[in-house]
């Protein structure tokens, strides 16, 4: 018997040892004349649970722009990667482990823009650079002089696609439809409804549906009912497909506009046909005619075999700016390498031409793209 | 010259455990009666909501806010406990369910007041106010040999730890008093607790109350130290982990549901080195406990044994 609770209290001793070790400590490697910048930098993304699918992408463009850079030799990246799952709290104490126990120069990540809102404010308070990928709402660079992203933020990508489909389309009477459960999904209803009052259309109907959802049935028969000149639509890829093949099915032929959420090769996987005419705006297109975008689809493709999403794309971007800035600096030093970071202007990468706005949000056009023919193809 | 040792990092995950434990403190109390209850992480919401909106749209003081929240939470919970008390075993479970569901819906739909998905950003985190009022008292954690990034965790690490010990010291006596006593009659016999002349309804509603309060507290507590929450931090997952940490510990004793949400806080930052298994190794773990341990790591059993081993070895 008495073994029995033995056992268990040295069972807690090792789980409390095992939490308490593994804390190592460097500091930020400062370099002589000559040598390269050697800098560790700490990643948060969703390597398990639900949004492991967009955190493998992410991990995988990191990876693969760290090989690059490091081949190259003028810098060398030591990448840590921690997992968020997903959750808030989970994401901060990845933060606070890579910022104090790895002692990380600057951090890329978190994943999702809640995990942002959570992270952003300790990594700015602890002076540690930060660089979102996909975090895509309203207010993240807000956050702190510390806090950037180079993810396209809705308030960019939204009025490229509805500016040019209002224009070719003469759009006039709109329905508006979105998932308001969603973080992302709600703040792109929201830029589509500033977006939409400042071009004077009406707004004939809001209509709201959940995650997950599979009928949506009673949304479209009302905006059918209105017959309005287009329908904008906020949502993920896995609802935003299903209400397209819907939407066509009931006879509702106007044209599509999606947010960045709508914006992945799935859709024409799932919707098919119906998927036509759908225009989204998206920093990433992989058709590019750009020797840049050709050898990073090559390369990633090569890699892990399958081709790389906007996610994927961000990623590698962002490392390649972070090298650069790293190079800039000059050393690892966090508060240099935060305004090598905040001077970067005209990065030419896989996304195209990139600068950091005095805001630390991002400064770039946005590709606006149509699905004709089974693909996505410019839209004009 | 910093305290090196003090990593931010361990005071994080220290926090979230404090927060945990009073979840498995609220789940406790409830269960204690008998009644099992799935509607915690609504009113843990509760909590929070209030507590983020009192501070950021009205301005209140944190502790106010806070205690708010756990008062406004509690209350909720004799709105809920009352007509839940026709209900036992399974269905109060789904009852309960749902209303943390409606409270998560109503977070979602209210955009208003909640600002729907997106969540209420930029609440005061209890440490960097604490710093902010201090640095105008003229003290720098420097002077403490603090970096200040050391000092905000510490500071919200122990006021939860303040917190959290007066919560559990609390109900630890409230065990030997009449309504522990109570609690623990109607969870073994509601029928004879009744024939006994206990007022069943009273003590089961008292019950649940509490739990929700200390729900609503933790929820507070949970949007203090976050500083940011959405409707997503309140999901059916989180009613389900607080069950867990409760199940897992053991749920005849308080300590058991505290070493619950104490291990099941550590596991998954412990097993961060296995990245990708991490996970599955934590429901490895669980799957075995239930098979070999079903009662939970601690049982009274168990305490009473500690408790003569101890009696004994002392001469």
């Amino acid at each position: 018997m008495k073994r029995k609770h033995q056992a268990i209290a040295a069972l807690t001793c090792a789980l409390f040892a095992l939490v308490f070790l593994g804390a190592r400590k460097a500091g930020p490697a400062s370099k002589p004349k000559g040598e390269p910048v050697r800098a560790k930098i700490g990643v948060i993304s969703i390597i398990t649970g639900a949004g492991a699918g967009y955190g493998e992408a992410i991990t995988n463009g990191f990876r693969l722009a760290r090989d690059e850079v490091n081949a190259k030799g003028e810098v060398l990246i030591d990448l840590k990667v921690e997992d968020s799952t997903g959750k808030a709290e989970q994401a901060l104490s990845a933060a606070q482990k890579l910022i104090n126990s790895e002692r990380v120069a600057a951090i890329l990540g978190p994943t999702l823009s809640t995990e942002m809102k959570v992270v952003g404010p300790e990594a700015n308070a602890s002076g540690v650079p930060i660089m979102g990928t996909s975090t895509t709402a309203k207010g993240i660079t807000q956050i702190g002089k510390y806090v950037f992203r180079n993810s396209l933020p809705e308030s960019l990508a939204i009025p490229a696609s509805i500016g040019m489909a209002v224009k070719k389309y003469n759009l006039k009477k709109v329905a508006l439809l979105y998932g308001n459960d969603d973080v992302f999904t709600k703040s792109g209803f929201d830029t589509m409804k500033e977006v939409s009052e400042r071009l004077r259309l009406s707004i004939l109907t809001v209509q709201e549906f959940q995650k997950g959802q599979s009928d949506y049935r009673a949304q479209l028969t009302r905006i059918a009912s209105l017959s309005p000149d287009g329908v904008f639509c906020s949502a993920l890829y896995e609802e935003g497909a299903v209400i397209l093949s819907q939407a066509r099915k009931m006879g509702i032929t106007v044209p599509f506009v999606g947010g960045n959420g709508f914006n992945s090769p799935k859709v024409i996987e799932i919707a098919r046909d119906a998927s036509e005419g759908l225009i989204v705006a998206t920093p990433w297109f992989a058709e590019r005619d750009d020797p840049k975008v050709k050898s990073f689809v090559a390369k990633y493709e090569k890699a892990y075999g399958k081709k790389p999403d906007q996610f994927a794309a961000q990623a590698y971007d962002a490392l390649h700016i972070m090298a650069n800035a790293l190079k800039a600096a000059g050393s690892a030093d966090r508060e240099k390498l935060r305004d090598a970071l905040a001077a970067t202007k005209n990065h030419m990468g896989v996304l195209g031409k990139f600068s950091f706005d005095a805001d630390r949000d991002v400064v770039m056009d946005p590709n606006v793209l149509i699905i004709q023919g089974g693909r996505f193809r410019p839209f004009r | 010259m910093p305290v090196e040792w003090l990593n931010p990092y361990h005071l994080q995950v220290g926090s979230f455990l404090l927060i945990n434990v009073l979840l498995g403190v609220s789940i406790y109390i409830t269960l204690s009666t008998g009644q099992l209850s799935l509607g915690n992480a609504g009113f843990m919401c509760i909590g929070a909501y209030t507590a983020a909106l009192l501070s950021t749209k009205c301005g209140l003081p944190i502790p106010a806010g806070i205690a708010l929240g756990a008062v406004l939470a509690g209350s909720a919970g004799v709105l809920v406990g009352l007509p839940s008390l026709r209900l036992s075993g399974v269905y109060l479970a789904i009852a309960t369910l749902g209303f943390g569901e409606v409270i998560r819906a109503v977070a979602v739909n209210w955009e208003t007041l909640t600002g729907g998905a997106v969540g209420v950003a930029a609440v005061p985190q209890m440490g960097r106010v604490l710093l902010a009022n201090l640095a105008d008292a003229g003290f720098a954690p420097g002077d403490a040999g603090l970096r200040p990034n050391q000092f905000i965790a510490l500071s919200v690490f122990l006021i939860l730890l303040a917190v959290t010990a007066l919560v559990i010291a609390f109900f630890l006596r409230l065990d030997r008093t009449r309504v522990g006593r109570a609690y623990a009659a109607i969870r073994l016999d509601e029928k004879a607790a009744e024939a006994m002349g206990i007022p069943v309804t009273y003590y089961k509603v008292l019950a649940f109350s509490q739990g929700a309060m200390v729900s609503g507290l933790a929820g507070a507590l949970f949007a203090h130290s976050t500083s940011y929450i959405s409707p997503e931090d309140f999901t059916y997952h989180r009613a389900v982990e607080i069950l867990v940490y409760a199940v897992f510990g053991g749920s005849g004793h308080l300590l058991g549901s505290v070493f619950g949400a104490a291990a099941l806080t550590l596991l998954p930052e412990a097993l961060r080195f296995v990245s990708d298994y991490r996970h599955m190794l934590y429901g490895l773990l669980l799957v075995l406990m239930m098979i070999y341990r079903p009662q939970g790591v601690i049982d009274p059993p168990l305490l009473r044994r500690l408790h003569r081993a101890r009696a004994e070895e002392a001469p």
